[in-house]
């Protein structure tokens, strides 16, 4: 006896309907894999004086910080720099 | 027979029920007469590197997605052409499983024996249960009890599941080398006490209409 296939042969939910109930059903679940989180880490950079000099005046003209002189330079060299080393981070103090 | 279905994940809340491993013997049993798309949501990957590294047999397409929404769409387009999609999930709670078991059109619960493994498992019932209600859809659920010996703790175990009133297979699959030897030699043996446990493992899966009996392809009129 043959099995024929139905056409449409389950009430299966969309893509979207099933991780919506899914979220509702068991909202406190974690994901399968944690993402890599993008942690500050420290790059030390010996450079001449004059160098040095070089970047500290180019910040100061732009009122940027020397990371973030480097980091756009870096971007624009084509290397994929985080979107937090482009920003001015420098701590500020209150009042 | 049951109406046809095309997902089947195999979950459980717990690890080392033998997940992958039941996952591995229906897609090397079934490879050759069904086009079987494996989806490997479990980050060990480790049915994905049999797959690639030991499996030898007909054609079976594994793909590794842990990300929930990704695993979503991407049960939804291999339903739509494979004759059955195999989903293997983490042995953990997990968002990737429960969305696998929200999508499947049937889950497989492998449990061990213990305690701790029937706990998992009615967990697992529980959480599929709920997930069909909320879908408002049936996801037909069974226990499938691995690695049995047949000692006194398999006969309580089953008698646990029963006063739970946790469905379970008939079928069971033994405490056997074979299992363990597929998985580095990629073949599941075609004779003896593993072979036919397989096979009434599937063919009890095709009485309850969750693997299709014919190929896609050959209800395609020329």
């Amino acid at each position: 006896m043959k099995t024929l296939k139905p056409r449409s042969s389950s009430n299966r939910p969309s893509p979207e309907t099933a991780l919506s109930i899914a979220t509702a059903a068991a909202p406190n679940l974690p994901p399968t894999q944690l993402g890599s989180e993008d942690r500050p880490s420290t790059l030390n950079v010996r450079l001449r004086s004059s160098t040095v000099a070089a970047i500290t005046s180019r910040a100061r003209e732009r009122g940027l910080t020397i990371k973030q002189v480097v980091c756009h330079a870096l971007a624009d060299a084509g290397i994929s720099v985080a979107e937090a080393d482009l920003e001015d981070r420098t701590p500020r103090r209150r009042g | 027979m049951g109406v046809f279905m095309s997902v089947l994940t195999i979950a459980s809340s717990k690890g080392g029920p033998g997940k992958t491993t039941v996952c591995q013997a229906l897609a090397a049993s079934l490879a050759g007469e069904l086009r079987i798309v494996a989806l490997d949501a479990d980050p060990t990957q480790a049915l994905s590197r049999w797959a690639t590294n030991a499996y030898e047999g007909p054609p079976v397409e594994v793909l590794a997605e842990p990300d929930e929404t990704r695993l979503a769409h991407l049960i939804a387009s291999k339903a739509d052409t494979a004759d059955l999609v195999l989903v293997d999930t983490a042995g953990f709670g997990n968002r990737a499983a429960t969305v696998a078991m929200t999508s499947a059109d049937a889950v497989l619960v492998p449990s061990l024996s213990g305690e701790a493994d029937v706990t998992e498992a009615e967990k697992t019932i529980r959480l599929v249960e709920g997930l069909a209600r909320a879908a408002r859809r049936e996801i037909p659920v069974r226990v499938l009890l691995n690695r049995v010996r047949r000692t006194t703790l398999a006969r309580h175990a089953a008698a646990e599941l029963k006063a739970a009133g946790l469905p379970r297979l008939a079928a069971t699959l033994s405490d056997l080398v074979a299992y363990g030897e597929m998985t580095y030699s990629g073949r599941l043996s075609a004779s003896g006490q593993s072979a036919a446990e397989v096979a009434a493992l599937i063919a009890e899966l095709r009485e309850l209409g969750w693997i299709p009996v014919f190929a896609l392809q050959q209800h395609v009129i020329p």
